[in-house]
């Protein structure tokens, strides 16, 4: 009861920004996203198996240097996800470099087939806003069944729901 | 935000009592086979064994600044040279130190970027060519992508400044430890500027030769997660009067060096 208490307090504490979040990364998020959906992990789950949704994730990838020697050994730590998810790094940026945002949109057009009423699921972290803003560019482009999930990979893990090592695309 | 800073602190303080720390199975089995992965990789066909107490590192639980993490290595018997990985950053190998006959190989310091929660490695290379992994877990997180400085055109205006620092008494033909600094931004290309968005592209150095009298103390091969203006803090076994001469290398293929009377100029 106390922790739901805290949970509320938390959500009546942020309020949606009006565009996208340019704040800190890794702050407490909104318990809403206006024009989409707010899904939590055993409803993803369900989700998942049912309605075969497009899948995104949006976290953030070690930026690979251009001019790297040879001699230099590039391994990055892998990176789990969901089964499945798009891992586009940067698409969740308040401000994204051009050529990113560009990708995100042609890669969810080519993922849903161009339809806009193809299911989506962005997540990246808990307390993450890059999901947030991931989420609401996706609505901005015309998206009408786009989820928002909150939990990330870590709520995603806690669940003991199995993951897939994913590389990063854009 | 509707409800000021603190009270969202209090909240989020509240939940996080709540809730213990969930132990999570697979991240207990995770840096173990991060570290079989990177031994694969990095000493491919090789054995690694324990540290056998050749080797022992050292580092803050809990680092104050990400990009600039002391870590302290202490070999205990002869080694051929050391090698110091940070797990779980993008480009693990830090250095790689292989110490000459001018050298006192018990103690070596430096300081390197960390860029996740992370084991760190201190591997011995022994005589007999056998490697002994000593390791260290590592809390900070965010020391890859940190800003090297608030100017990179005054960084590189800057770089290949050296100093070198004698440390303690000197006494001609015992072992002594000193502490060289260059001056160098050791961009490691992961650094967004903050005004252009653009990522400043990676410039570092990537070889030191120190030399005493014209015999080797130690060769070192960096990589980028190597700190902004390496400090490295060596031993060696001065005369009555020498001269140390360091030579530096980066990745642009510009060479700095300098030469320090010892004892005497810093």
């Amino acid at each position: 009861m106390k922790a739901l208490l805290a949970l509320l307090l938390i959500a009546a504490a942020i309020t949606e920004p009006k565009g996208f979040w340019t704040g800190p990364v890794n702050d407490p998020v909104p318990a809403t996203l206006q024009g989409g959906k707010v899904i939590h992990t055993e409803a993803l789950s369900a989700l998942l198996r049912q309605l075969k949704p497009v899948v995104v994730d949006v976290s953030d990838s070690p930026h690979r240097p251009e001019n790297l020697p040879a001699t230099t050994t590039w391994l990055p730590v892998p990176h789990p996800g969901i089964p499945g998810a798009i891992w586009i790094p940067g698409a969740g940026l308040g401000v994204p470099p051009a050529n990113v945002e560009q990708f995100y949109k042609e890669r969810l057009a080519k993922a849903t087939g161009n339809d806009l009423t193809r299911t989506l699921v962005v997540y990246c972290h808990e307390k993450c806003w890059l999901s947030w803003n991931g989420a609401k560019r996706a609505i901005g482009y015309g998206y009408r069944n786009v989820y928002w999930y909150p939990d990330g990979i870590e709520g995603w893990r806690k669940a003991k729901l199995p993951t897939q090592v994913l590389q990063p695309e854009g | 935000m509707g409800l000021n800073r603190f009270s969202v602190c209090a909240a989020v303080l509240m939940l996080s009592a709540l809730h213990p720390a969930f132990a999570d199975d697979e991240d207990s089995q995770e840096p173990a086979a991060r570290w079989k992965q990177l031994q694969e990789s990095i000493f491919p066909k090789r054995e690694v064994l324990d540290s056998g107490g050749i080797i022992t590192v050292d580092a803050p639980p809990r680092a104050l600044d990400a990009a600039l993490v002391p870590v302290e290595l202490h070999m205990n018997s002869p080694v051929k040279g050391v090698y110091l990985i940070i797990d779980d950053n993008p480009a693990p190998m830090a250095a790689h130190i292989v110490f000459g006959p001018k050298a006192d190989a018990r103690d070596l310091k430096l300081r390197v970027r960390v860029n996740a929660y992370t084991n760190i490695h201190a591997i011995a290379e022994t005589s007999d060519g056998k490697l002994h992994a000593a390791t260290k877990f590592v809390k900070a997180a965010g020391g890859c992508s940190a800003p090297a400085g608030s100017d990179d055109a005054a960084a590189l205006a800057d770089m290949g400044r050296m100093k070198l620092r004698l440390l303690g008494d000197f006494n001609a033909d015992k072992p002594m430890q000193a502490q060289l600094m260059i001056r160098h931004p050791n961009f490691n290309g992961m650094q967004m500027n903050q005004i252009t968005r653009m990522y400043t592209p990676a410039r570092f150095i990537r070889t030191i030769d120190a030399t005493y009298d014209g015999a080797q103390v130690f060769h070192m091969d960096a990589d980028i997660s190597l700190a902004t203006d390496p400090v490295i803090t060596f031993g060696f076994v001065p005369h009555e009067k020498g001269q140390m001469k360091v030579v530096a290398q980066d990745s642009s293929d510009t060479q700095f060096d300098r030469s320090f009377d010892v004892p005497g100029a810093g």
